[in-house]
């Protein structure tokens, strides 16, 4: 049930990216041959972050900061175990064995993961998603999507999306009556803890942006490329010459 | 969702934390383009961290640091991508003088909530004769968590005689590279106006020097 809305959100957008306009030249160069719908999404997330999603961020920062990092250490520690499904079908042990002892250590030691004693002992958070796993066995990551209310995206990480969020996710198969509530009381404060941390830095960008959509676009690509990578270098090739 | 948001907020935040000349470490300086970065990183932190200098004085001096060790026409020109070719020479003049304006401003924009910060050059990489990466960690003394130091990359090149830095990239994304992406999904909205262009990073860059 966790993550219906955000998978039927972004299946909305893949219905109104069929319905889009003519992209520039510049835009099939981004590979986002869906731009002008893309912008009308980003337009919408645009308002509806004004509307809905700052005041309530700026709400949830009354709270003392110790608050907010025992929150965002629990979120975090609920998705280890996705992490190191993610890590092992990389065939990446060395990093499934740091989840691994992240999510036991965090779990026990950090009070069932609101503190993050892991970090301090060396064994730093690495992400890893299903998105990632698929561009690792090869899938192409087509072209670009601006998701309603999710961001940037792709076909290849949404679906990842949708596999880690349905499929991989332990806590789907723990089965008790208040799981909706579960679920959505999770998304809730997923949502908060990530709008929370990026509040300033989303302003700046936006601020010194001449054209914000484009930015997002550029750095979320660049981003997924090097975390596919998990941090070796990117090809000569890759690298404009200039 | 929280993958999603953490992909994209992520990407978002790895630009506004490209400071990279808020503070520097003694660095092992392993060759030229390491040497190069960390003796200049040093001259930045002394002009964000002076205690003597007015706003005035610190964005000029700003200014002159960043002109000295990057290659402004240069990194200018990429940005403008395919574009610079049949811009005139008006134009495409008055676009690298807004540029350089608003690359300063940008950066002063940010570097501003990220004084104090340390950045030491922590290695290298030749990836062609001219072509280097110095990596660099921007860390916070502040910062008690414990969580791993944020990875700032300079591109320097060395075909042109003196070494320079032509791009920035932190946690793995690159600024001009972003940089042209805004220019050219302007452009591409805009009928390919330059002078338009010009006119809003004009305005961008007046935003921001407020």
């Amino acid at each position: 049930m966790r993550g219906l809305g955000a998978l039927l959100l972004g299946l909305g957008g893949l219905a109104l990216a069929g319905c889009a306009g003519t992209a520039s030249p510049e835009a099939l160069a981004a590979n986002d041959p869906l731009e002008p719908t893309n912008r009308q999404v980003f337009a919408l997330n645009q308002q509806f972050d004004q509307i809905f999603f700052l005041p309530t961020v700026r709400r949830y920062r009354l709270l003392p900061e110790d608050a907010r990092t025992g929150v965002h250490n629990f979120l975090r520690n609920l998705a280890t175990p996705t992490i190191f499904v993610n890590d092992v079908l990389q065939a990446e042990p060395t990093r499934a064995g740091r989840a691994a002892a992240r999510f036991v250590i965090n779990s026990s030691l950090g009070i069932g993961g609101l503190f993050d004693p892991a970090t301090r002992m060396g064994l730093a958070y690495q992400g890893e998603d299903f998105g990632q796993t698929l561009a690792v066995w090869g899938a192409g990551e087509g072209p670009f999507l601006m998701l309603p209310l999710l961001g940037p995206s792709n076909p290849r990480d949404t679906a990842g999306l949708a596999i880690d969020t349905f499929v991989l996710d332990p806590t789907n198969y723990v089965h008790f009556k208040q799981h909706f509530w579960w679920d959505a009381g999770r998304q809730y404060f997923t949502f908060l803890d990530l709008r929370s941390q990026t509040l300033e830095t989303l302003q700046g960008i936006e601020r010194s942006s001449v054209d914000y959509y484009a930015a997002l676009r550029s750095f979320y690509r660049q981003v997924r490329d090097g975390e596919i990578r998990n941090g070796a270098a990117p090809k000569p090739e890759e690298v404009p010459d200039f | 969702m929280s993958k999603r948001f953490t992909l994209a907020r992520r990407a978002v935040l790895t630009a506004a934390l490209a400071v990279p000349f808020l503070a520097a470490a003694p660095a092992m300086a392993a060759d030229p383009a390491e040497a190069f970065v960390a003796e200049n990183i040093a001259k930045g932190m002394a002009i964000i961290n002076s205690k003597t200098l007015t706003k005035v004085q610190r964005r000029d001096q700003f200014e002159q640091f960043l002109l000295g060790i990057t290659d402004m026409k240069r990194i200018a020109d990429f940005t403008l991508g395919r574009y610079r070719a049949s811009a005139s020479p008006a134009d495409l003049a008055a676009f690298e003088t807004a540029f350089q304006g608003f690359a300063v401003a940008k950066y002063q924009s940010y570097f501003n909530s990220y004084a104090g910060q340390t950045l030491k050059v922590t290695g290298s990489t030749q990836v062609a004769p001219t072509d280097y990466r110095v990596k660099t960690e921007l860390v916070d003394p502040g910062d008690k968590s414990g969580k791993a130091p944020l990875e700032v990359i300079f591109r320097v090149r060395t075909d042109r005689g003196k070494p320079v830095v032509t791009d920035i990239a932190v946690a793995d994304a690159f600024l001009a590279v972003a940089q042209q992406a805004e220019f050219l999904g302007f452009l591409g909205q805009n009928n390919g106006n330059i002078k338009l262009l010009i006119a809003h990073i004009g305005e961008v860059t007046a935003s921001l020097n407020k």
